[in-house]
């Protein structure tokens, strides 16, 4: 369960690398080839972000709040305030999950780092703007009165797990107007960015202290 | 060879545990007064909890929880998620038929599932069976005792200092759960503790995020 777990946090890790991304200059671009381009400018990304879990079992969404920081070129931080707290940070090859207990941020012992390891080098590919060539999913590009950009796993691994991930691109305004982990029908969790700030300076100690 | 059904004797003897002694009220007007405690739901309500799972007193993981449950018909219909909201396992509970609608390794045994909903059912239902005794435990706390159909004996107890506890014991006995309502005032949902006694012990500490009273309508929609 961790590993599969490790990995849905760094799907939604890439995704929103993937949105942050797509904040810079996507408006122009019809193509990969464009995101690629422009990911080579980024140095570092923060953000706050709304996540709104919708399932079955839920009359109105689960909201969570957090902040997201990435600096290049593998650093993470992904972090949970509410309503628990939860921090994924990956740092110089070394990926730890960190929880609240007692009111004490402490690791989490059920392991999967291994897991995320692999994944965080699936982020470092995204983060070199190679989105649609990532063979764990099918990128395809969709342009409407918006844009769409869909992800589909392509994975055994995944089966079961995520359907697909829809990011939805403004192109009047250059901003990601949504983007939509959907594991099945009834079942989606949509992450909403604001506040995004790019190529700003972070405090390493961001990306090694969990408290 | 002569001493080996003792043994086996003495292994039973040592294998089986008594119940703790319930004394029973000494008059009848005592009696009339003991309440059984209810910390049970009094209504159809959808809860979530942050789930903190410890093993051996350390903290291992914290996924979040999902209950739907009706006091009335005993459906349930429940989730876990992650923090980030992947959705590890989600089931439902009608008259006793468990239908598992989405399990990911390693949530995904028969035996996970029964047992998930065996725990709601003990710490959000009253128990299901005959009512066998009710009285003063030694330590002074009111306590009613409950014999399931299946042969299991749940307890529920309270304490004016300690709050309401649940323990549920199987038939020879054996402590398997224990439920503690760590709150005496407000929600009592809001902090419960669950241990198991099983191959390997546990524990789960549900704090909780919300709780909402569900219309009869939309939970049969539902």
């Amino acid at each position: 369960m961790q590993a599969r777990c490790k990995l849905y946090t760094f799907v939604c890790i890439i995704t929103c690398i993937f949105l942050v991304l797509g904040l810079l200059n996507y408006a122009g671009a019809n193509d990969f080839e464009q995101l690629r381009k422009d990911s080579a400018n980024i140095k570092t990304i923060q953000a706050h972000f709304v996540q709104k879990k919708s399932m079955k079992i839920l009359s109105r969404p689960l909201i969570s709040e957090g902040r997201f920081y990435y600096a290049a070129p593998d650093s993470l931080r992904w972090e949970y305030f509410k309503p628990i707290r939860s921090i994924v940070i990956a740092y110089k090859n070394n990926t730890k999950r960190y929880i609240t207990s007692g009111g004490k941020m402490v690791e989490d012992k059920t392991g999967g780092a291994q897991a995320m390891k692999i994944v965080l080098n699936e982020v470092a590919g995204w983060m070199s703007g190679k989105y649609d060539q990532n063979p764990s999913f099918a990128a395809t590009i969709n342009e409407e009165a918006n844009t769409r950009i869909t992800l589909t796993p392509t994975e055994k691994s995944m089966t079961g797990m995520i359907e697909k991930i829809e990011i939805l691109l403004s192109k009047k305004s250059a901003t990601v107007k949504s983007v939509k982990i959907i594991e099945s029908a009834n079942n989606f969790t949509q992450i909403n960015f604001d506040n995004v700030e790019i190529n700003k300076a972070i405090n390493p100690s961001i990306f090694q202290d969990a408290q | 060879m002569k001493g080996l059904p003792l043994l086996i004797l003495t292994i039973f003897l040592f294998s089986c545990q008594t119940l703790p002694l319930i004394n029973a009220p000494v008059s009848p007007a005592e009696e009339k007064a003991l309440t059984c405690p209810s910390p049970f739901l009094k209504e159809k309500y959808r809860l979530v909890h942050a789930i903190e799972t410890r093993v051996a007193g350390k903290t291992q993981s914290t996924i979040i929880g999902v209950t739907l449950a009706d006091p009335y018909t005993r459906f349930i219909s429940c989730a876990i998620m992650t923090a980030e909201g992947m959705v590890m396992f989600e089931a439902d509970s009608d008259h006793g038929a468990i239908k598992v609608n989405r399990a990911l390794p390693p949530l995904d045994s028969a035996d996970f599932a029964k047992n998930m909903i065996e725990d709601i059912k003990l710490i959000f239902f009253a128990p299901g069976g005959k009512i066998q005794k009710k009285g003063i435990l030694s330590d002074g706390a009111t306590a009613c005792r409950y014999h399931e159909e299946n042969g299991d004996w749940i307890d529920v107890i309270t304490n004016k200092l300690e709050g309401t506890t649940i323990k549920r014991y199987s038939s020879f006995g054996t402590l398997k759960r224990q439920i503690k309502f760590n709150k005496t005032s407000g929600n009592i949902y809001q902090s419960i503790e669950l241990q198991a006694n099983e191959t390997f012990n546990y524990s789960l500490l549900m704090t909780l995020i919300e709780a909402q009273p569900v219309e009869s309508e939309s939970l049969q929609k539902e």
